[in-house]
């Protein structure tokens, strides 16, 4: 926990300076897009984080696992305190989604696969949340919390894959790791800013919430009592 | 075998548990006309739609005390320490119930479909994608109410519903691809697919989390 706290203010101020450095890249030095003029400059918020609202998934599947593996009960609060933040980042990418469409679609929402499996993504970190606070007995809901984390990952590569599944109105991913990107070079490079950015913003946050999980389920042992 | 004829017996003495949902997916589909004007003629249109969803509520109503009632008179606790398997037992329960809910309900269904409809050959055809549905949706629920056994069906729904709403893009395309008389075999393969990953796994996850109830 003490070096936490050493690591955590240059992770902050790290990542907080990349982000803003790669909006204002972003939004001011790149060129107009050809086809959807000034709107696409809402990729450096809706690609960020749409990306970590879902790897915030796949990282509570894994330390879900690795909780109903080895018993690890630190993975177990992380897997509690990622939840809050998912759910809002999905919201982020969901507003920010249904605001860039109506420049670029003329309409707030549409009921098409991606969108809608989106939207999943938020109703199960809803889900989630209110699962694990309905039990008292915390052991028990780190327990169905963790199961039902790595049975909902089956949507993750829906999700992913919609784009390409169905026809649908959004338009496919931007950046893959195979193909040569279909997004021009002056715009990839503050895009990748602001992901790195926002990733390290929101691993901010995730230590934050977890560290509060952390104090208060042990909050009756004695080493809490040394640290605060 | 035993098992089976227990569970069937079971739930055949307990009217409620069967007869309600396939009563409540009648009316459902009865009232669904009666909210649109009835000369309209694209009621096949909304018919899916309504279907899917009378389907959906009507598993989640289902399998409401699939697992509580044994949980609470103990039989259960007894079933986890016996020698027969818990994750067989579970899934001949799950079983049963479909036997008794779910193909009733596909024989209803389609009969309305023919009614709604007009075409016999969209009838036939939808009759296995409700059968391998209901199960696939007795199945998913079941874990969703064994993960709140004891807090109310509201909550399991509620975390698992999401679940399966990928599968109704599924059907709704299946639904299409018949319409236009195009093959839909793969759409059934794919539920098919589902089904029995799904069948082998909830059991499994099931039983995992009844003996943590039960610790």
């Amino acid at each position: 926990m003490y070096q936490v706290d050493r690591a955590y203010s240059y992770i902050f101020y790290i990542s907080l300076v990349l982000y803003l450095v790669s909006i204002f890249w972003g939004l001011f030095v790149t060129p107009e897009d050809f086809v959807q003029g000034n709107s696409y400059r809402i990729i450096y918020l809706h690609v960020p984080a749409s990306f970590i609202s879902q790897s915030l998934y796949i990282a509570m599947a894994i330390a879900s696992a690795i909780f109903l593996i080895w018993k690890v009960k630190l993975s177990a609060y992380l897997v509690r305190s990622i939840a809050p933040i998912g759910a809002i980042t999905t919201f982020i990418a969901l507003i920010s989604g249904s605001i860039w469409g109506i420049p670029t679609w003329g309409t707030w929402w549409v009921w098409d696969a991606r969108i809608v499996s989106t939207l999943i993504l938020f109703i199960m970190y809803l889900g989630l949340i209110s699962l694990h606070d309905s039990f008292s007995n915390h052991e028990k809901a780190d327990k169905f919390l963790s199961i039902l984390v790595l049975v909902g990952s089956v949507n993750i590569p829906i999700i992913k894959m919609s784009v390409e599944w169905w026809s649908t109105l959004h338009q496919p991913a931007s950046i893959t790791i195979s193909d040569k990107p279909a997004i021009d070079l002056v715009m990839l490079y503050p895009l990748f800013g602001s992901i790195v950015g926002f990733a390290g913003i929101v691993t901010c946050l995730v230590i934050l919430s977890s560290k509060l999980q952390i104090l208060r389920r042990e909050r009756n042992k004695s080493w809490i009592k040394n640290y605060v | 075998m035993n098992i089976i004829k227990f569970e069937l017996l079971k739930l055949r003495s307990k009217s409620r548990g069967w007869l309600g949902p396939i009563l409540v997916f009648i009316l459902i589909m009865v009232a669904f006309p009666l909210t649109v004007e009835i000369s309209n003629k694209d009621l096949g249109n909304s018919f899916f739609a309504v279907l899917w969803i009378a389907i959906l509520l009507v598993m989640m109503l289902a399998t409401e005390d699939i697992f509580l009632e044994d949980f609470n008179d103990g039989s259960l606790e007894q079933f986890a320490i016996s020698n027969i398997s818990l994750p067989y037992i579970i899934a001949v329960k799950i079983f049963i119930y479909w036997l008794l809910i779910g193909v009733p309900i596909s024989i209803i269904g389609s009969l309305f479909c023919l009614g709604f409809t007009n075409s016999s050959n969209l009838a036939i055809n939808i009759f296995p994608i409700l059968l391998i549905t209901s199960y696939i949706f007795i199945n998913v629920f079941s874990f969703g109410n064994a993960l709140s056994l004891t807090k109310g069906s509201v909550l399991g729904t509620l975390v698992t519903l999401p679940l399966l709403l990928p599968l109704l893009i599924v059907l709704g395309k299946a639904v299409i691809s018949i319409n236009l008389n195009l093959n839909y075999l793969g759409f059934v393969a794919l539920l098919l697919g589902v089904l029995s990953i799904i069948i082998f796994l909830i059991p499994l996850i099931i039983s995992y989390i009844i003996r943590a109830h039960l610790e």
